[in-house]
């Protein structure tokens, strides 16, 4: 996966409106950047937008259905809402943002 | 007691962004968040308020004048402004009678869980603002009357969640979503007529078995799914029927771009504010309910938009609906901050329609027609309680309302209630009806078993 100069990866946090459910996620995916020492950041979007962002970003976690398939990886954070299965995700997401 | 309603009043004067704050802290440190994580979310959310406020102004400021030029010149009649549901859930939580409404839902929901009356545990608080905004309405036109408020939010709600229970065999066949329901106040309301009407529309022969590609669809029409596109497009259109000249119809359409990147963004820090409280809220109810059977996690509607169908269905809806404003006599609404919330009325009808296109975009104007004349009727309403939250509507000159909750039939329909002299015979009768209803279905299981 091709990196930006200072590797530094982008994770894409979608949800439907881009608000909500997404802010959930994006504010737990930075706490996880942060607490590993990863070297990421975090663009929230509404769906609808990533079509138009993911060739510049590394990862998409996202709460929502998937409207076509994407390029870049895919992590389901519907965990993130439910509290069910939030460790995994943060695994998931840690691995990708590892590599 | 008379001194403490002095204070209660005077905290409620110095406006939402102080007052919310604080009721916040409070709800926090009851959930057992310290005192500083419970008033730093006070302090966002207060942030988020500030916020909003100077993009509605941004908003108003530049659409106002432009919609009435547009009346002036063509005549045409479309002088409500759609603030969209970011301001409109903003203007609910500023309402006085809001912070009630988080443990009050709360206690609903827990006892409906216990009395079985519904399956679905709602961990999603920030949904409750659709219940803090029928309040908010009920509050302003019964003039100022708490109670009367809040037994209309909480009708809102039983009826919200037993329309989520009803339509959550539907997420998981449609959507896939095992165990989830969807109790969102916008895509449920537009369950009630849109599920019938939907499954009406696919019996019309000819219309059968006609279907449309969801992806072609996303291509061409995309860019009515990029809201800063939109406003410039839709802020620049009308700057050119106002019959500006060049410069400001520039000057509008970067402006309108501006309010619709800008408008989610201020939201995005009330809801960064209220996530403690909804995590307490997640936990406290997963605890008590880890037994009790089978139950559906009630999730915002977020989750399902995604769906191509239903992204599609929302994308040639949304200049239909732009349409229908110009053409149906009557309407007074500009559809603006709604637009993009179109994906949310829809997805229940793309859901019964099993994903074909066609006939929830057939569905989908009927329900649009009737939002638009709702949101008229409702726009003096929407306006006053702007007010008295304190936003920045220029007095007399513009009014405001929204898609989302001044077009929506379960709002519109409780609102209509308590504006009669009588509603509360009908209330009355309905709470009645709804009881006999439950101890008849409640005996049939029963006996069944």
């Amino acid at each position: 996966m091709e990196k930006d100069k200072n590797g530094r990866k982008i994770v894409l946090v979608a949800c439907g409106t881009g608000i909500a459910t997404s802010t959930v996620v994006a504010e737990r995916v930075k706490k996880l950047i942060e607490e590993n020492g990863l070297n990421a950041e975090v663009i929230q979007c509404k769906m609808a937008e990533v079509a138009s962002k993911e060739n510049e970003a590394h990862l998409l976690v996202t709460t929502s259905i998937l409207p076509k398939t994407y390029s870049i990886p895919v992590v389901n954070a519907m965990g993130y809402l439910t509290g069910m299965g939030s460790e995994n995700i943060d695994k998931e997401v840690i691995k990708y943002l590892k590599e | 007691m008379d001194n403490l309603l002095h204070v209660v009043q005077y905290i409620l004067n110095l406006g939402p962004s102080v007052m919310l704050p604080l009721a916040l802290t409070i709800i926090g440190l009851i959930f057992g968040q310290g005192f500083s994580k419970a008033f730093r979310s006070g302090i966002t959310i207060g942030i988020g308020f500030v916020g909003i406020n100077l993009v509605i102004n941004l908003l108003v400021n530049n659409l106002g004048p432009a919609a009435q030029a547009m009346v002036d010149r063509f005549g045409l009649q479309l002088q409500v402004i759609d603030v969209g549901w970011p301001a409109a859930a903003a203007i609910s939580w500023a309402s006085p009678v809001a912070p009630f409404i988080i443990p009050l839902a709360l206690i609903v929901n827990l006892i409906m869980l216990v009395t079985r009356t519904t399956k679905t545990m709602n961990i999603d608080i920030w949904n409750y603002w659709h219940f803090a905004a029928t309040a908010a309405f009920v509050y302003v036109v019964t003039g100022g009357n708490v109670l009367f408020a809040l037994v209309a939010a909480i009708l809102r709600e039983i009826i919200v969640l037993k329309i989520a229970d009803w339509t959550a065999p539907m997420v998981q066949g449609f959507f896939k979503l095992e165990g989830i329901s969807l109790p969102t106040g916008s895509t449920v309301a537009y369950a009630v007529l849109g599920i019938p009407l939907g499954k009406l529309v696919g019996k019309i022969p000819g219309l059968k078995n006609i279907k449309a590609d969801p992806d072609t669809i996303q291509k061409r029409f995309g860019i009515f799914g990029e809201p800063m596109m939109m406003g410039l497009i839709l802020g620049s259109l009308l700057g050119i029927l106002a019959g500006y000249d060049f410069a400001k119809i520039t000057q509008i359409g970067m402006s309108m771009a501006a309010v619709m990147l800008l408008m989610p963004r201020m939201v995005r820090i009330l809801m960064e504010g209220l996530i403690p409280i909804s995590e307490s809220v997640r936990e406290f109810l997963q605890k008590r309910f880890k037994n009790a059977g089978e139950l559906y996690i009630g999730l915002d509607a977020a989750v399902v938009v995604g769906h191509p169908s239903v992204i599609a269905t929302a994308l040639i809806l949304i200049p239909i609906t732009i349409f229908l404003a110009v053409i149906l006599p009557g309407n007074k609404v500009l559809p603006f901050g709604d637009l993009a919330t179109i994906v949310f009325y829809i997805a229940f009808i793309v859901g019964s329609t099993n994903g074909n296109i066609v006939h929830s975009v057939i569905t989908g104007v009927v329900l649009m027609a009737a939002a638009l004349y709702m949101a008229t009727d409702l726009a003096p309403l929407h306006t006053m309680m702007a007010q008295q939250a304190q936003f920045a509507i220029p007095e007399g000159t513009t009014l405001i309302s929204s898609l989302d909750e001044g077009g929506n039939l379960l709002n519109w329909l409780i609102i209509k209630i308590f504006q009669l002299s009588w509603g509360w015979v009908i209330l009355a009768a309905a709470v009645v009806v709804g009881l006999i209803y439950y101890f008849i279905t409640r005996n049939k299981k029963a006996i069944e078993q």
